[in-house]
C-alpha cells in the first residue's frame, strides 16, 4: 500500500515538475481527443442525416382508375404487409391526397384548379421500408403480389425514379464511409502525435530512470509513476476537450444559422437541430468516449515509451 | 588554511595490506570477453576478488574499465566467458531478479548521478523507496548513511548547492543506503580537485575498513600510489597485471 501511494505520489510530482512538458503533452491529448470527438461527431452526424434521408425514401403506389373497388386495394394492401421489407403500408384516399398536395410547396396556378369537386389524384398505398438497399428486391415482390393488376402502368413511384433513389443511396452511403475514413485518418495523425510528445516526457527523464535502474528499482516501480503520469494526460485532456468542443460547436451553429451553407450545418439542418444541440444532446457519450480513449492512449503510450528503458 | 594546503601530509597513512584469507572469490570473473565492434572491448579477463579486498582498476580512459563495470552490474552481458559475484553466474539471473541484485552493488560514477530537483535526503531516500522500504525504516537508514558521509549538516541542500566532494559523498551515501557487499566506484574522482579527490578517497577507505570490498577504477596516479592497495592494470581491452600491494606503472 505504501509502494503504491509512492507510485501515484511519484507520477504526480513528475507531472508537475516538467509543468512545461507535461502541459505541452497534456494539450497535445486535449487537441487529440478534440479532433477525433469532432470527426466522429461529423461522422455521426452524416451517419444520422443519412439515415434521416434514407428513411424518408418511401415507396408510393397508385391506383388511378377509379373503377378499382376499394376491398381490391385493402387486399392488395395485406398482401404487401406481408412482405419482409416492409415496415408499414398506409392507404391514402382522394381526399387525403388533395389535403398533401395542398401543403405542397406549388405555385398558386397550378394547386387552384384542383379543388376536392374537380380531383384527378389518385389513390394510393404509402409503403415505409426497413431496407432501402433492397427497394429494387422490394419493388418486385410489390408487382408480385399485385397479381390483379391493379396498380396503373409505370406507378410505382421507385420507377419512375429510380436513376434518382439509387443516386441518392448511393451517395448516402459514400459520405458515410467518408465520414468513417477522416475520423481514422485524424485520429491516427493524432495519436502519432501523443506517441511522440509521451515519449519526449519520457526521454526527458532518462537520466531518473538510469539511476532507479543502478539503486536497484524494480521495473514495475519505475514504470509505475509514468503509467499514472499517462492516466493524468488522458483525465486532463478529457477535461479540456469536454469545456471546447461545445465551445467549438457553439461557433459554428452560429454560422449555421447565419448562412445555413456549411455542408455540416446543413446536414444538423435535415436532422432539425443545431450542431451545438447535437453536440449536447450527445455530451454524456462523448465524454464517456474522450475518458476511455484519453486514458487509454496515455497509459498504452506511457508503457510502450518505456519499454526500451526497461530492458535489463 | 595551513591544513588544506598541507592535504597530502594530512592523509591518513595507507593501512597495512592484510592478506585476504583463502576461500571462495566474491567476484570471479573466468575468460570474459565483451565485443561491441569489431575490436573487443574487454579480451580474455580474468579476474578474481575476495570480500572485503580494495581493488584499483587502473588504465587511460577507453581500456575497458567502464565495459567491465557494466558486466559487474549486469547492464550488459559478456559476449563470451562467466562472471560469478558470491558464486552465482550472472548469466543465471532472471530479469527479475536483476533489481534485488543491483541492490547488493552499490555503485558511483564521475558525473555523481544525483537527481537535480532533490534534496541531500531525498536523493538518498529515493534508492530505498524505489524498492518499497517503509518510510520509518527509509529515515532511520538515510540519517545513519549521510551521518557516516559526514553530510549531516547538509541533508536539506540540492545538488547545485554542493561542492563536487559533497555530491560525490551524496553520492556515496546513496550507493551504500542498501548496505551492498559491493561498491564500484567508476572514476569518481574525476570531476574533483586534489582535496576533494582526497576527501573522496579517504571515505572510500572507510567504507572498506567496514568490511564493504570496493572496486576503485580510475586512472589518477597520484591516487592509485599513495593507496598502496591491489592494483590490476588493463590496457586496450586486456589485463597486463596484477599487483597485491601495487603502483601504477605502464
Amino acid at each position: 500500500m505504501e509502494t503504491f501511494i509512492r507510485i501515484i505520489r511519484l507520477g504526480y510530482n513528475n507531472f508537475w515538475r516538467n509543468r512545461w512538458l507535461t502541459l505541452g503533452a497534456t494539450l497535445l491529448m486535449a487537441l487529440t481527443l478534440t479532433m477525433i470527438s469532432v470527426s466522429l461527431i461529423i461522422s455521426f452526424i452524416i451517419r444520422d442525416t443519412a439515415d434521416a434521408v434514407r428513411s424518408s425514401i418511401n415507396l408510393s403506389v397508385y391506383f388511378r382508375d377509379d373503377a378499382i373497388t376499394l376491398e381490391s386495394i385493402k387486399a392488395l394492401q395485406n398482401r404487401i404487409d406481408l412482405i419482409p421489407n416492409v415496415v408499414a403500408t398506409d392507404y391514402i384516399d382522394k381526399e387525403e391526397a388533395l389535403q398533401i398536395f395542398q401543403r405542397l410547396p406549388l405555385n398558386k396556378n397550378v394547386k387552384e384548379p384542383i379543388t376536392s369537386e374537380f380531383n384527378p389524384l389518385p389513390r394510393s398505398l404509402e409503403i415505409e421500408t426497413k431496407d432501402v438497399e433492397q427497394l429494387e428486391a422490394t419493388v418486385a415482390a410489390i408487382s408480385q403480389a399485385d397479381s390483379d393488376k391493379i396498380i396503373c402502368d409505370e406507378c410505382l413511384s421507385y420507377t419512375k425514379n429510380k436513376e434518382i433513389v439509387d443516386r441518392l443511396i448511393a451517395s448516402t452511403r459514400t459520405a458515410q464511409q467518408a465520414g468513417w475514413l477522416l475520423s481514422i485518418f485524424f485520429g491516427l495523425i493524432a495519436i502519432f502525435n501523443v506517441y511522440n510528445i509521451i515519449r519526449l516526457t519520457i526521454t526527458a527523464r532518462s537520466d531518473e530512470i538510469e539511476i532507479m535502474r543502478y539503486v536497484g528499482a524494480s521495473n514495475a516501480f519505475i514504470r509505475g509513476p509514468f503509467i499514472v503520469e499517462g492516466i493524468f494526460y488522458g483525465l486532463l485532456g478529457t477535461a479540456a476537450t469536454t469545456l471546447l468542443v461545445p465551445l467549438l460547436a457553439a461557433i459554428i451553429s452560429q454560422y449555421q444559422g447565419a448562412s445555413g451553407l456549411t455542408t455540416l450545418g446543413s446536414a444538423a439542418g435535415v436532422l432539425n437541430t443545431s450542431f451545438f444541440n447535437y453536440v449536447i444532446d450527445h455530451l454524456g457519450s462523448l465524454v464517456l468516449t474522450q475518458l476511455v480513449i484519453g486514458v487509454v492512449l496515455g497509459v498504452l503510450v506511457s508503457a510502450i515509451s518505456i519499454r526500451r528503458y526497461l530492458r535489463a | 588554511m595551513t591544513d588544506i594546503l598541507n592535504i597530502g601530509s594530512t592523509l591518513p597513512a595507507a593501512p597495512t595490506v592484510v592478506e585476504a584469507p583463502d576461500k571462495v572469490p566474491l567476484i570471479e570473473l573466468r575468460h570474459v570477453t565483451k565485443q561491441y565492434t569489431a575490436n573487443a572491448a574487454l579480451k580474455d579477463v580474468s579476474i578474481s576478488i575476495s570480500e572485503g579486498e580494495f581493488v584499483c582498476l587502473v588504465g587511460q580512459s577507453g581500456v575497458g574499465k567502464t565495459t567491465l563495470i557494466k558486466l559487474l552490474t549486469r547492464q550488459e552481458a559478456p559476449t563470451s566467458g562467466q562472471i560469478f559475484v558470491a558464486g552465482r553466474n550472472l548469466a543465471d539471473l532472471r530479469n527479475s531478479e536483476v533489481p534485488f541484485y543491483r541492490r547488493k552493488i552499490g555503485v558511483i560514477f564521475q558525473d555523481f548521478k544525483l537527481l537535480p530537483q532533490k534534496t541531500v535526503w531525498e536523493n538518498v531516500a529515493f534508492a530505498l523507496e524505489v524498492c518499497g522500504v517503509p518510510d520509518a525504516e527509509i529515515k532511520r537508514r538515510c540519517d545513519k548513511v549521510i551521518d557516516l558521509v559526514g553530510l549531516g549538516r547538509k541533508k536539506k541542500s540540492y545538488p547545485h548547492e554542493l561542492s563536487g566532494g559533497e555530491r560525490q559523498r551524496t553520492a556515496i551515501a546513496r550507493a551504500l543506503v542498501h548496505s551492498p557487499k559491493i561498491l564500484i566506484a567508476d572514476e569518481p574522482t574525476g570531476n574533483l580537485d586534489p582535496i576533494n579527490t582526497w576527501e573522496i578517497v579517504e571515505l572510500l577507505f572507510r567504507i572498506n575498513s567496514r568490511g564493504t570490498t570496493v572496486i576503485l577504477a580510475t586512472h589518477n596516479r597520484q591516487v592509485v600510489d599513495r593507496m598502496q592497495r591491489r592494483v590490476i592494470l588493463m590496457k586496450s581491452g586486456k589485463l597486463i597485471s596484477d599487483q597485491k600491494s601495487g603502483k601504477y606503472v605502464i
